[in-house]
């Protein structure tokens, strides 16, 4: 009895794994492997509470974006890059990316928020472009 | 409590009967055991970069990640490298077989563990890992081919029944298949995977390197060609899926592992894959039939080539095919098959390289000879 229960369970664990890959960004235990020739790259900007856009491709307060993000074709963005995992499973790295950056940056305390300004290229699709941003900084003065 | 017990009908009881005498059915696990051993280094070369980062100060939490949830515990720095650490070491000592059972649950819990820290941590090889892990860990794999079977036989106590209820080694099989099925499946599904738009501009992107390889360019036209990659791309996933169901029939067995072995040796020739393409061919063992020394081989031990023949198939016989015996003086190597079918000379050494896990790859073509073929009696 008990490992029929195991067995069936992983069995219909893995199956239910297999089948979220087709709509989940990150795709855990779904084996998609190589599944996309899509690329993407961003301009990433620190949005100050006066509304200035300052490009975040050069330090601020000591910070650095490919210090801070090191993992995940994330590091530098400005170039275009392929997505590994996907399109998807990208731009998500880079919406928690963002959010993650905004939320351990202390010393800034003039960023209201971040925002990438991405140009995605689905396979051979024309390409398309989203802006995303991060969560609201309490720390901008 | 039973199916009977529960008034399920006399057809589903006879299934969940026949389910569960599979599940029990008892069988060598000696592929497990040799997988476990082989899996000992992989997962040191997986953790190799988490242990390299942790040595130059840097861990995880250092920089961008995403935890799965928020009550995932999360260790101070300290205990995270020392963690690891412990990882590597029960890795080692899973590989050796001491204190196989313990080693084998911290090897999968220190590797799970740390693949759930993050988002960022999760690729496809390292998925696969815990998952072969975890069902080392329940197999009790380290009967054979371990220090704890040398330590048994040292203190002069019988050896443990190397046999076992065959479920984790089914289980494996199911996830080795699903993992070739679900990438197949996703790409079939995909019009421009099936297509062939995503290799044509993967490759096509990758042609400065292939002239940086000094590719022929008759070879770099034909390879940046979209209408090569519209029947390349199709030959890709039919692959796959063909190693996904060719793996279940004895018939179309040994043909999956020898194309699953040249797709992996492709990958990883041509994508950085971490550990996926090692693990992925040293998973194809628990595909082998789970008994062992059920096939003979019959050799002239007084003769010295013929010793040292046994004596390399002896060194080689990493999964017990075989049981060798004294044949008559001056008589050709002779093999016996499980179903009594016996090879003679030349063809008996290819068919016995064809069930060694080193040679196999090699030896298994021979076999479609028609010299080979022939010589079956």
């Amino acid at each position: 009895m008990g490992r029929r229960v195991i067995v069936l369970g992983v069995v219909l664990l893995q199956l239910g794994f297999i089948a979220r890959g087709y709509w989940a960004d990150h795709k855990e235990f779904a084996f998609q492997m190589f599944p996309e020739s899509s690329t993407w790259r961003a301009t990433l900007f620190r949005v100050t509470a006066d509304g200035e856009r300052v490009p975040i491709d050069r330090p601020w307060f000591g910070y650095r974006w490919e210090d801070m993000v090191r993992d995940r074709g994330l590091s530098y963005p400005q170039y275009r890059h392929h997505a590994d995992a996907g399109l998807d499973n990208q731009l998500a790295f880079l919406r928690a990316a963002l959010d993650w950056v905004a939320a351990n940056t202390p010393r800034d305390n003039e960023t209201r928020y971040l925002e990438a300004r991405v140009t995605a290229w689905h396979n051979d699709d024309p390409p398309r472009v989203e802006v995303f941003r991060s969560r609201a900084r309490e720390e901008a003065g | 409590m039973n199916a009977a017990a529960v008034g399920v009908p006399r057809d589903a009881r006879g299934l969940i009967a026949a389910f569960d005498r599979l599940l029990g059915r008892v069988v060598s696990i000696r592929s497990l055991a040799l997988l476990r051993v082989l899996v000992g280094p992989i997962v040191l070369l997986h953790l190799q970069p988490f242990l390299s980062d942790a040595l130059d100060g840097r861990i995880y939490s250092d920089a961008f990640y995403e935890p799965y949830a928020s009550w995932y515990p999360e260790l101070p720095e300290a205990v995270y490298v020392g963690l690891l650490c412990v990882g590597a070491v029960a890795a080692i000592a899973m590989s050796l077989g001491l204190l196989t059972r313990v080693a084998t649950a911290t090897t999968f819990a220190v590797v799970a563990y740390n693949l759930f820290l993050s988002t960022t941590h999760f690729h496809n090889n390292r998925a696969y890992l815990v998952i072969v892990l975890g069902l080392l860990a329940v197999a009790p794999c380290g009967r054979e081919l371990s220090m704890d079977a040398w330590l048994r036989r040292r203190r002069g106590l019988p050896a443990l029944d190397p046999a076992a209820p065959a479920w984790p080694l089914w289980l494996l099989r199911f996830e080795c298949s699903a993992i070739y099925g679900a990438s197949g499946l996703s790409k079939l599904l995909d019009p421009d995977w099936f297509g062939g738009t995503v290799t044509w501009q993967r490759v096509s992107r990758a042609r400065g390197d292939l002239q940086a390889w000094h590719v022929p360019d008759w070879a770099i036209s034909a390879l940046t060609d979209r209408g090569f990659h519209t029947g390349a791309a199709k030959f890709v996933v039919l692959t796959e899926l063909f190693i996904a169901v060719g793996l279940w029939s004895r018939r179309t067995r040994y043909a999956a592992v020898w194309v699953a072995v040249i797709f992996h040796v492709t990958i990883e020739a041509s994508a950085s894959v971490q550990v996926f393409s090692l693990l992925g061919i040293a998973v194809l063992l628990v595909w082998a039939v789970p008994s062992t020394r059920d096939r003979v081989l019959r050799i002239d031990l007084s003769d010295g080539t013929h010793r040292r023949w046994a004596a390399a198939v002896r060194s080689l016989d990493w999964l017990a095919r075989f049981r060798i015996e004294q044949a008559p003086a001056g008589s050709r190597p002779e093999v016996v098959d499980r179903d009594g079918t016996r090879l003679r000379g030349g063809p008996a050494i290819a068919f016995t390289l064809s069930r060694l896990p080193l040679t196999a790859w090699f030896a298994l073509p021979t076999l479609l000879l028609p010299a080979v073929r022939r010589a079956r009696c």
